[in-house]
């Protein structure tokens, strides 16, 4: 019988002790781990090989993790969890709005930071027996307001053909509106289904990913025409949608 | 008020999957009071803000919640070129190791 793939985490930070601290017990809890203590590491694992999560401390000796962070995000969608003492509610909002997934201040519990990688990588990857909006349609492409969306690539096109790169998350959230088009969907629908109640579950981080998704569809921020905010009740995907099973 | 060093014994539990690494972790403080009275007397605050900073966001993830509190106040004395801040900090640091008993659990 065939083993489960083993998640191949990858923590990016320059102290040697929260290295040991995550590698002991994300291995003792089953997960495969690799380590960098900069920028230039962290390139060098990726040039290898590939990675399902990235834990990126803000902080490292050659480059910001803030830039990091926007530099992977416009050329993949692997999860990412920043990770730093910075802590503040201000470098939380950039983070997210950066393309990270989620954000644990230090210091933390490597059990919380466990928790986490799992629900982050729970969300972003495909629910094939969820009981998610388009369940069991694994295979199918969308097509709205002249974008398409990819599905089994969970590649976004724009309409002027050009590849935008989504996060997980990103990509989990459009889909549920692509599911429900012209529905007015609630905060805690969007976390519902998105999270599976398993992630840190609070309306802003609903409120920054809708942000940040607006800013892949290009949408002006001020007068979104894709994605509308319905005061006091949630959010909209306005568009037709259709749906085709086979690959652009 | 009183001088008298607090010797009681300090009971702290921490996770027993991180048993394998605390020693280390620990003589590594260790190894981080001796370099930071060093860099004490060379006037290297900016090192000491690192090695306080770095301990600060450590502390609490392997069990020992005290040391994240003191390096945080090891990165601020370090920002402020505060040397007798900076100062009490070891002592501290090092009378908490002292005492420190550990319980896996």
């Amino acid at each position: 019988m065939a083993m489960p793939p083993v998640d191949h985490i990858l923590i990016v930070d320059d102290d040697p002790d929260i290295i040991d601290l995550v590698r002991r017990f994300f291995e003792k809890n089953g997960l495969k781990v690799s380590a960098a203590t900069d920028g230039k590491g962290l390139w060098a694992v990726l040039h290898h090989g590939t990675v399902d999560l990235i834990v990126l401390d803000l902080m490292l000796p050659d480059e910001d993790g803030l830039v990091l962070c926007r530099t992977l995000r416009a050329s993949s969608s692997v999860p990412i969890i920043i990770l730093s003492s910075r802590g503040e509610e201000v470098d939380r909002i950039i983070g997210l709005e950066m393309g990270a997934d989620d954000y644990l201040p230090k210091p933390f519990h490597p059990r919380e930071l466990l928790a986490r990688v799992r629900s982050v990588l729970r969300r972003t990857r495909p629910h094939p027996s969820s009981d998610l909006p388009g369940k069991g349609e694994e295979d199918v492409v969308y097509h709205f307001a002249g974008w398409t969306l990819d599905a089994p690539t969970r590649q976004l096109y724009s309409p002027q053909s050009e590849k935008v790169f989504l996060s997980g998350s990103e990509f989990a959230l459009l889909r549920i509106f692509l599911d429900c088009p012209n529905q007015v969907l609630s905060r805690e629908q969007l976390l519902d289904y998105s999270y599976n109640k398993e992630g840190e579950t609070y309306d802003r981080t609903i409120d920054m990913q809708v942000s940040r998704l607006r800013k892949r569809l290009r949408e002006d921020p001020k007068t979104p025409e894709l994605i509308k905010t319905v005061r006091g009740l949630g959010y909209v995907l306005s568009a037709r949608v259709e749906k085709s099973g086979a690959h652009p | 008020m009183s001088d008298e060093v607090n010797t009681a014994r300090l009971v702290v539990q921490v996770d027993r999957d991180l048993a394998g690494i605390v020693p280390t972790y620990l003589e590594n403080r260790r190894k981080d009071v001796v370099l930071i009275t060093d860099m004490l007397e060379r006037g290297e605050f900016d090192a000491a803000r690192v090695l306080g900073h770095r301990m600060k966001g450590s502390g609490a993830g392997y069990g020992f919640a005290d040391i994240s509190s003191i390096g945080a106040r090891m990165e601020q004395a370090a920002r402020e070129t505060s040397q007798a801040e900076l100062a009490a900090c070891v002592a501290e640091l090092t009378a908490y190791l002292d005492r420190l008993d550990i319980v896996y659990a």
